[in-house]
């Protein structure tokens, strides 16, 4: 207990942690908040420049960046009626009615508030959870880890996407590029045509920043011509009647982004839109009618998206597998590390897990300040136009990724899947289900086979042994209704994760 | 979907692309391991490429049904492509990326960066040349002093070699 403790304090009492923290929970607020800037993107480019860096340093800035960066865009959602991230659409609609009003200074306040309140809330599930989780992970067979990583691909591939099957093109796309290279198996050569470079497979760090800050720069471009309207802001910090009011929503909507953002696949922008709905459908009397500028409709989406990062962790530190975009990143950079995310990694490294819960909870403690101030400034910064940002954010990508390995080659790669995910994005597709493919590939095709070879290579035997332990029961349950509310049941819920399609990112 | 969108310039050629890479790709894992067992290394390939397969007829079913792009008169649906999808400003920037690329080795990143912030910034219409010009300058120096310092990043030097702290 003392030594959890210990590692808990680890970002705290270090000056340099501590910096990093802070830093990246600053960075993160204007990453999130500026149209065009993302934390998938932010967080591809940083993992480029921070390999070389201690572990805990690169998590501890990437983690200030990902909790600012969900707030953060909830900023732009308000003052300019951009959300500054998906995880805001649901923010805007009755944030900016709210700052039309002139209580955009009170609307700030009291979203920074409830999504500070909606990370404790989440950062305390983490803690509990996930230790019980990663026991019970200990339990899983390699079909279950399948099944998983399946679940979580169909999850992000039907909820945020224009459509199933365009999700599950893109999961699959990504599947396919994650098997180049050497199996790890047989050591057998898969679609590498002699090509030495090839044998590597894919340089994923590349694809990232390719899928998500090329293609992304690439479709920004479409809207530079946007300029936002700027609103006052007066009176910032809410009033405690205000803040007791909501709080029992805010506890209730912390709830349901906790369990979104712990499912893998589904992120904190659904996770906002379900709250919204939530609160929509659960509020007798709102302080004004939703759409108009109701804090309820904007108290539910904050606390449900904060709620939901360190939700995220829960799979990605205990399973290995992705609760979303950012996450799938975020392994990405443990793999580079040399640590293994999964069930393991809470026994071998238990430091690790109480470093990230300890530092979650310091990056949230700074939120509320920062999150409080600056107003002004960041009205300015946010306005920088995009003619100058994008090619800014070229540069990074492209020095993040030469940076690497300093081959020029990954620029090609980049580039190559920056043009392909820009096709992709403006005919409908996703580009997180290929990430999250290219990242659960490996760990899809391994699985698969191990549960093949123990059912003597039998797909009767194979499919039957879904059946034999309640862990796979429970999983096989989970795919069954999430394919089930593809159909026209569940339509609600499904209508409500459609609208997150409307915005390019994942 | 309850209200289908119109279909885009060049959507339903950009299906068939998918479509052959998903043949393309069914065969090429195929020549993996072929059908010697069910837990080869060719088999979740295999698997994928179908799955995409499948899928792309899917897609390339509901595209087919969307209603068509609108096309006004004198204009030619390829025509309409270009200038919704591939505008010259995207091209131009992706041109102007593919330069960049060249350029990193040969003349460094300073200097290659530097040209390319400079002409990306133009060409998206930036017209205040000193204030590009400045913009760029500063941030270069604030990335390039970040890059040494903190990230311990070994960026190429090229013409400036020796120049550079």
């Amino acid at each position: 207990m003392t030594e959890a403790l210990s590692y808990f304090f680890m970002s705290w009492t270090d000056p340099y942690l501590l910096f990093l923290t802070a830093a990246g929970t600053f960075a993160g607020i204007y990453i999130g908040a500026i149209p065009g800037l993302s934390v998938t993107m932010a967080v591809s480019i940083l993992i480029s420049f921070t390999f070389k860096w201690h572990v805990n340093e690169a998590l501890a800035l990437i983690a200030g960046i990902y909790l600012g960066g969900v707030y953060g865009g909830s900023r732009s959602a308000i003052l300019l009626n951009i959300p500054g991230a998906p995880a805001a659409i649901a923010t805007a609609l009755d944030g900016y009615p709210l700052a039309k009003r002139g209580e955009a200074g009170t609307a700030i306040g009291l979203t920074t508030v409830v999504s500070v309140f909606g990370g404790f809330i989440g950062i305390a599930a983490l803690a509990v959870g996930a230790p019980v989780l990663s026991n019970l992970a200990l339990l899983f067979a390699p079909r279950d880890y399948l099944m998983l990583a399946i679940w979580g691909l169909l999850l992000v591939g039907s909820l945020s996407g224009e459509s199933l099957a365009k999700g599950l093109f893109a999961g699959a796309l990504g599947v396919l590029i994650g098997m180049i290279g050497l199996d790890p198996m047989t050591a057998e050569g898969r679609f590498t045509y002699g090509i030495v470079e090839l044998t590597g497979g894919i340089p994923y760090v590349a694809a990232m920043i390719g899928f998500f800050g090329v293609s992304e720069v690439l479709v920004q471009l479409h809207s530079l011509a946007i300029t936002p309207v700027r609103q006052d802001v007066t009176k910032i910090i809410p009033s405690w009647a205000l803040l007791k009011k909501y709080l029992p929503l805010s506890l209730r909507c912390s709830t349901i982004g906790v369990f979104i953002g712990a499912l893998p696949g589904a992120g904190g922008d659904i996770a906002a839109l379900m709250a919204y709905d939530h609160a929509k459908r659960t509020t007798k009397n709102p302080s004004r009618p939703f759409g108009e500028g109701a804090y309820e409709g904007i108290v539910a989406p904050e606390t449900a998206n904060n709620a939901a990062v360190p939700g995220e962790y829960i799979p990605m530190l205990t399973l290995g597998i992705p609760g979303d975009a950012v996450t799938a990143v975020i392994i990405g950079a443990l793999y580079i590390h040399g640590l293994k995310p999964g069930p393991m990694l809470m026994i071998e490294t238990p430091h690790l897990f109480w470093f990230c819960v300890g530092n979650l909870f310091l990056a949230n403690c700074f939120l509320l300040p920062m999150g409080l101030s600056g107003i002004r400034i960041f009205a300015k910064i946010v306005e920088t136009p995009k003619a100058i940002l994008m090619p800014l954010i070229l540069v990074l990508s492209a020095v993040g990724t030469y940076a690497i390995e300093n081959n020029p080659t990954h620029i090609y790669w980049m580039l190559g899947f920056g043009v392909v995910g820009y096709f992709l994005k403006m005919y409908g597709y996703q580009v997180g289900p290929v990430i999250l493919g290219i990242i659960l590939g490996p760990l899809i095709d391994v699985s698969y086979r191990r549960a093949m070879i123990s059912a003597s290579d039998d797909p009767l035997q194979f499919l039957g042994e879904f059946f034999t332990s309640p862990v796979s029961i429970v999983l096989v349950a989970a795919l069954a209704i999430t394919v089930l509310s593809q159909t026209a049941l569940w339509g609600r819920i499904t209508g409500t994760g459609k609208r997150a399609g409307g915005y390019a990112e994942s | 979907m309850d209200h289908p969108r119109r279909r885009l310039p060049g959507e339903l050629a950009f299906v068939l692309i998918l479509l052959l890479f998903a043949l393309t790709a069914l065969w090429q894992a195929w020549r993996i391991s072929g059908m010697s067992g069910w837990s080869t290394p060719g088999a979740l390939p295999t698997l994928a490429a179908l799955v995409m397969l499948l899928s792309g007829i899917k897609i390339a079913i509901n595209t087919l049904r969307m209603p068509p792009p609108e096309v006004e008169p004198g204009r030619s649906l390829a025509r309409d492509f270009l200038h919704q999808i591939t505008p010259a400003s995207i091209v131009l920037f992706t041109v102007l990326i593919v330069a960049y690329m060249f350029a990193l080795e040969p003349l460094g990143f300073v200097a290659s960066s530097f040209l390319f912030l400079v002409l990306a910034m133009f060409a998206l219409g930036e017209r205040r040349i000193l204030r590009t010009l400045g913009i760029s300058a500063v941030s270069l120096a604030c990335i390039y002093i970040v890059f040494q310092t903190a990230f311990s990043v070994v960026l190429p030097e090229g013409i400036l070699k020796g120049l550079l702290p």
